[in-house]
């Protein structure tokens, strides 16, 4: 029953409104701030259970509960959590820059939670607004949350906090680079910067792009967690918890407020990486099975279940990931990101785009069709599909060998030429344990 | 100075650092750890949740645990078993045991004799260290070491333990799962 009344609502709600107020308010007005409230209560609604989802699946990988007490299966979990932060008293450091340190967690959380205005949950109704440069708001409005991190550190007045905040800021930035570069392998099969256009694209030839994008996905999925400050790239908040950090100064319910906008960011992360790899809210036969039947809202509700299941196994990805690694030191986690993600995402463009050159090129060769229309992405014959699945192959082969040559004589301050030979030494005497050898330096 | 030639790394080594092989099987273990957790409930390592959830479940102690004292009733006169013979206050080795006795009449064969009986029990379980030599040393099986181990009052007086306690024991609080 609930859920013939969820799928005819929309319809009810609407003649409703249309005898109110002119058509036009109701299509640009007031169903857009309905789905903004929809889409802000359900964001921060997944947080708030992310919360509780991260340390319920960290207690089971621990093999012990997590928590269990405050509601049926510690439910409630987060609402105690939040009624926590929000008796909490709230003080400003002395010499603090005031009205810098009211805004900063508020920045940080308008950056996360605006990005979803243009994910596409789902086909029709359930995306906000599809801009035509989708990808590149993503990007912009997410890089505006390094901004919150060092007004934040700036503002605490304290020198840890500062330290803290242009470490985990250098990092993000750094993150965001590569980020940014593997999107465009997909852009090449999308054919658009709109998002719900790359998950039309990846719809209407019944692929995910991650099969011809393999390393793309992987160098956004890991440069998403680094831009997150999470899992093994979480060195900033990690040596925080000890030292300080840039949110050290925040209590109550303005740590809350960095604490939520992480979690946002998580979860935009995940959405953006199913957006554009994983499909979006496509899945075979639901369109079948629903929309040319005529149940229009069931198809966009099957729809949005099926895309939130995949951001959700994305972030099951975070916490698994989180409480499996250790932590990568510093100048590892910058290594990383500059010496082995950006060449990585550079291979990717030229292979791919090399790819789609051949798929073009081959188009009509001999009588093999690769494509077949390109007016919603690159639309490819099973024959194109294959070849591009195999670019996809080869491209992992081929990023690992160029990336081992960049790094041939240059990984972790050429420890590699030093760990070729050990010496010895006998170290309460200062010298040698045994004779020295004569053996030829290389 | 001595030098140590370390061998290189293989074809296959190399691969298998790039592929993140090792990191793979990691994820794999604490994979199962994930599931075992969610499918079975027996707690071991890797199969299940060693977490103990008490106060709703209480654990399981050997049968012959040494816990709260209890003197013991003769089942069909409901009388007690104790006899007031002082073996156990003279056994414990922390004199926490303080047996009172008194003299009653009663008649034995038609003439009246006094009887020791048991007057007053004093135990204080803030010194006994549950060895148990009293339950060995007790001649008519009375006192005994149960298995209640939850022996937390407000009080350091609330230790201290009468007859009455010691016959009735104590009421543990239930909590509804």
């Amino acid at each position: 029953m609930a859920l013939i009344a969820l799928l005819a609502a929309p319809n009810f709600i609407d003649t409703l409104l249309l005898k109110f107020f002119s058509e036009q308010t109701v299509n640009y007005v007031i169903w857009p701030f309905i789905q903004v409230g929809a889409v802000v209560t359900i964001t921060a609604g997944w947080v708030a259970y992310a919360t509780y989802l991260e340390r319920k699946i960290s207690a089971f990988i621990q093999a012990r509960l997590g928590p269990m007490r405050v509601g049926p299966w510690g439910l409630l979990q987060p609402i105690a959590d939040g009624l926590k932060l929000l008796v909490k008293e709230d003080f400003i450091p002395e010499n603090a820059d005031r009205w810098v340190f009211f805004v900063a967690p508020y920045i940080a959380v308008v950056a996360a939670f605006v990005v979803m205005a243009v994910v596409p949950f789902g086909p029709d109704w359930a995306v906000i607004t599809d801009v035509n440069i989708g990808v590149l708001f993503v990007l912009a409005v997410s890089s505006v949350g390094v901004l919150a991190l060092i007004l934040a550190g700036w503002s605490s007045n304290s020198k840890y906090a500062l330290l803290g905040a242009l470490r985990s800021s250098a990092q993000m930035v750094s993150y965001e680079v590569s980020m940014g570069l593997a999107i465009i392998g997909a852009l090449m099969f999308g054919r658009t910067l709109s998002l719900s256009g790359i998950v039309g694209a990846q719809a209407s030839d019944s692929i995910w792009f991650l099969l011809y994008q393999p390393v793309g996905f992987v160098i956004f999925l890991i440069s998403g967690i680094a831009e997150n400050n999470r899992a093994p790239f979480d060195l900033p908040e990690a040596e925080s918890e000890l030292v300080a950090g840039f949110h050290t100064e925040y209590s109550g319910f303005r740590w809350s407020l960095f604490f939520m906008a992480e979690y946002a960011a998580m979860v935009v992360v995940t959405a953006v990486a199913t957006t554009l790899y994983l499909g979006g809210w496509y899945f075979p036969f639901v369109y079948r099975l629903t929309e040319a039947k005529g149940y229009h809202n069931a198809y966009v509700v099957v729809s949005l279940i099926v895309f939130l299941a995949k951001a959700g196994l994305l972030l099951y990805l975070y916490f698994w990931l989180r409480w499996t690694l250790p932590r990568f030191r510093y100048d590892q986690l910058m290594d990383l990101g500059w010496k082995w993600m950006l060449p990585a995402a550079l291979i990717n463009i030229v292979v791919s785009a090399i790819g789609v050159g051949t798929l073009q090129g081959l188009d009509g060769w001999h009588g093999m069709d690769t494509i077949r229309s390109v007016t919603s992405g690159l639309g490819l014959t099973p024959t194109g599909k294959v070849i591009a699945i195999a670019f996809g192959v080869a491209n992992l082969f081929l990023t690992a060998g160029i990336l081992s040559l960049i790094n041939w004589r240059s990984r972790d301050f050429n420890l590699k030429k030093q760990r070729s030979k050990i010496r010895l030494v006998d170290l309460p005497k200062g010298k040698p344990a045994v004779a020295p050898v004569a053996v030829s330096e290389p | 100075m001595p030098l140590v030639p370390v061998p290189k790394p293989t074809l296959t080594q190399k691969l298998k650092r790039f592929f993140m092989v090792d990191l793979l099987k990691g994820l794999g273990l604490t994979l199962r750890f994930n599931l075992g957790a969610l499918t079975s409930s027996d707690s071991v390592a890797g199969k299940g949740i060693y977490t103990e959830q008490y106060p709703k479940v209480r654990p399981d102690v050997a049968p012959r645990f040494h816990g709260a004292p209890r003197l013991n009733m003769d089942p069909e006169t409901h009388d007690t078993l104790c006899i007031a013979c002082n073996l156990c206050a003279l056994a414990c080795p922390e004199d926490c045991i303080d047996v009172i006795p008194m003299d009653v009449e009663v008649v034995v064969a038609g003439k009246p004799r006094r009887k020791k009986v048991l007057d007053e029990f004093i135990f204080d379980t803030s010194r006994c260290m549950f060895c148990a030599l009293c339950q060995e040393a007790c001649p008519t099986y009375c006192l005994e070491l149960t298995q209640d181990f939850e022996l937390a009052t407000y009080s350091r007086a609330g230790f201290v333990w009468n007859r009455e306690m010691l016959e009735q024991g104590r009421e543990t609080v239930k909590y509804e799962s």
